[in-house]
């Protein structure tokens, strides 16, 4: 017997709030006002503990009572979680690189990958709409945005632009 | 100056170029953000959000109920042409809106679609203008109590009616208040769950929180399905419709069925005004009811006006309904709401029972730039009905990256700093997660927007008087966790039944195999 996804997230949010639930109790107690820091997270986390306990006892409840084989996967589009995969890499390498190399430069290297990453160009006039996209986001939102609206975009310690 | 003279004075104000062009820049943005299919409103005003941060605050209001008057329309373009609804509000404009476009009417069933979102529109603007004050007015009579149990009730109704599971909804909520208590306490400022992270001191800001759980959420299914999902709708669809019809016959179909027509913008108006529920369910229970009370219900589904009249009647007057709940209540109506309410947050202004006395020009400005992006709603379709087949067929691929760069910057641009950029990273991870744990958004959402507030107001309210059955004997404030009690019965007792109801359907199909 496998938990399903409503069990996992029962128990990660359940880890999470006992975790959290354990550090209130370092917490000061009530100074001036009658209820302390803690007491509003306690009851926040409390609540949250007892709906993971009930999310894990319906899961449990659940694999219980389905005692036939879980239904084959429905024919249809399989989710492409190697793109999922790829987008969520891309989005992390773009936020860590952009303090280092800049809005402008890292704007552009996210987004060109990112095209090419999700539907790669079959032809030179593809690749070179997909540079055009890249450069273009990176300059119009640099201008707008530096120029235009006075939001300092991130400079490269890198590149220095 | 009585209540529509300083309206009239404020549309005036809103006409200017200065409020014009964000108006309408923000309605384009609408349409077009409401018309891609997998782009949803709320992640087009997110999109918007960082452009509004160097305008003044009515400036950058008056872009985002653009966004939400535009996109609520736009969402019937692409339910009309190709069957695939832009928004999950234009949901049921598919129902009738697709069958009448196979059957060569495309003019028809997208302008039916405008005009009734036109019309309830407006029908719903008129309840905006004349309800607001009074719900204000009721809104003030409240102390800390009634607003603790108000935002409880919010909360709980959200998380009751949202989603397949009341205790995932519930659950959600609860996360939602959890984010809340990270940094600062209220009285004190002790440090509450930082772990050392000095960037965590502050708390974490709710909008690089909405916009991180939004951004993955609502973009990576459309990554799942990139390769071959786009393909069938290219394959599926037709490159150019003419959108050609009589504008006076549309009127006819529209004003000939005046019940339909008033009965779902009244739905559409009380469903926004609950919070965080919001269009999506709008369109459905006013379809729902429409259907119910026609005299050809036989009917509906196979290409009739009536059926896409409710859809859209209803979801665009939920726009009202919502705004009406932000500004008398400080309550959003729903995520697009929530986003604007972050807006307003950042320039220093709280939406709430003192927002129309205290901000009477932003209030009526909002009045103003509402009433005003519906005609301006109806003028974008129009001029743009030769590109939005082009528009609807634009690739995901180069669409993604681009609002992925908008959501870093509007994060950015909070506080000019990295800091909101890894929150919002985080929660892009939570919001997947949550998406493919099924765990519904919007009480997160409502959770993280109240979390402060409810702890304000439950340590005011003891601070004023520390015996806690006040909660429970002040006539409002019980009523109101009695409500929540009951609601959350509610929804559980609604799960059940059709639990049961689609078992036992379950079972008489196996019977029949027999």
């Amino acid at each position: 017997m496998m938990l399903s996804r409503d069990g996992v997230s029962g128990f990660v949010c359940l880890a999470i709030s006992v975790i959290l639930l354990t550090q209130t109790f370092g917490l000061p107690p009530a100074a001036i006002v009658p209820i302390g820091p803690a007491f509003y997270p306690r009851v926040v986390l409390s609540i949250l503990m007892l709906l993971s306990v009930i999310l894990i006892a319906l899961d449990f409840r659940a694999m219980r009572i389905t005692a036939a084989p879980a239904a084959a996967p429905a024919a249809g589009l399989a989710p492409n979680y190697r793109l999922v995969l790829a987008t969520f890499i891309e989005f992390g390498l773009y936020i860590l690189v952009l303090p280092l190399l800049g809005f402008r430069i890292a704007t552009f290297l996210f987004v060109l990958s990112l095209q090419v990453t999700l539907e790669w160009p079959r032809s030179a006039k593809h690749w070179a709409l997909a540079v055009a996209i890249a450069a273009a986001t990176s300059i119009v939102c640099y201008l707008i945005f530096q120029d235009y609206l006075s939001v300092l975009l991130p400079r490269g310690t890198w590149s220095n632009m | 100056m009585n209540h529509y003279e300083l309206l009239l004075t404020h549309m005036g104000t809103v006409l200017h170029l200065q409020y014009l062009v964000p108006l309408l820049v923000g309605t384009i943005a609408g349409v077009i953000g409401g018309a891609l299919p997998g782009v949803t409103i709320t992640m087009t005003v997110i999109v918007v959000l960082p452009f509004t941060f160097g305008l003044d605050p009515l400036q950058g209001l008056a872009a985002m109920i653009g966004v939400y008057v535009g996109g609520s329309a736009g969402g019937s373009i692409t339910a009309s042409l190709i069957g695939i609804p832009g928004t999950p509000s234009a949901v049921a404009t598919t129902f009738d809106g697709f069958p009448m476009t196979k059957k060569g009417e495309a003019g028809r069933s997208v302008w039916v679609g405008v005009w009734s979102a036109f019309i309830g529109g407006a029908l719903g603007g008129l309840a905006l203008i004349e309800l607001t004050g009074p719900f204000a007015s009721l809104a003030l009579e409240f102390g800390p109590w009634e607003f603790f149990s108000l935002f409880v009730f919010a909360l709980s109704m959200v998380a009751g009616l949202v989603g397949r599971s009341v205790t995932k909804g519930l659950l959600s909520g609860a996360i939602g208040l959890a984010v809340t208590i990270v940094g600062p306490d209220p009285i004190l400022g002790v440090q509450r769950f930082t772990m050392g992270i000095h960037q965590l001191e502050g708390g974490f800001d709710f909008l690089p929180v909405l916009i991180g759980i939004f951004a993955f959420a609502q973009l990576m299914p459309d990554v799942e399905q990139i390769r071959s999902g786009e393909q069938q709708i290219a394959a599926n669809a037709p490159r150019q419709i003419s959108l050609k019809v009589s504008h006076m016959s549309v009127f006819w179909d529209i004003l000939c069925r005046p019940f339909i027509l008033l009965w779902c913008t009244f739905i559409g108006i009380v469903i926004g005004v609950l919070p965080a529920i919001g269009g999506s369910a709008a369109n459905i229970m006013a379809y729902d009811q429409a259907k119910k009370f026609s005299k050809r219900p036989e009917k509906f589904g196979t290409g009739i006006p009536e059926g896409i009249m409710a859809s859209e009647s209803s979801n665009s007057a939920n726009v009202a309904g919502s705004l009406m709940m932000i500004m008398a209540f400080g309550i959003p109506g729903d995520a697009v709401t929530a986003v604007m309410m972050g807006a307003l947050t950042i320039h220093g202004i709280q939406p709430g029972p003192l927002f129309i006395s205290q901000q009477p020009k932003i209030a009526y400005g909002i009045y103003a730039a509402y009433l005003l992006a519906l005609p301006l709603m109806v003028a974008v379709i129009w001029i743009g009905s030769r590109a939005w087949m082009h528009i609807i067929m634009m690739p995901k691929s180069m669409l993604i990256p681009i609002v992925l760069v908008l959501c870093v910057i509007g994060a950015y641009a909070l506080g000019n700093s990295m800091k909101d950029v890894y929150v919002l990273a985080l929660f892009c991870v939570i919001g997947y997660a949550m998406v493919k744990a099924r765990i519904p958004l919007a009480p997160l959402i409502l959770g993280v927007v109240l979390g402060d507030q409810i702890e304000a107001n439950l340590i005011q309210a003891v601070s004023t008087d520390a015996n806690p059955w006040l909660f429970v004997t002040r006539p409002i404030s019980g009523a109101m966790l009695a409500a929540s009690i009951l609601s959350i019965g509610l929804a559980v007792w609604q799960h059940r039944r059709e639990t049961k109801r689609q078992a036992a359907a379950a079972a008489d199909e196996e019977d029949t195999d027999f």
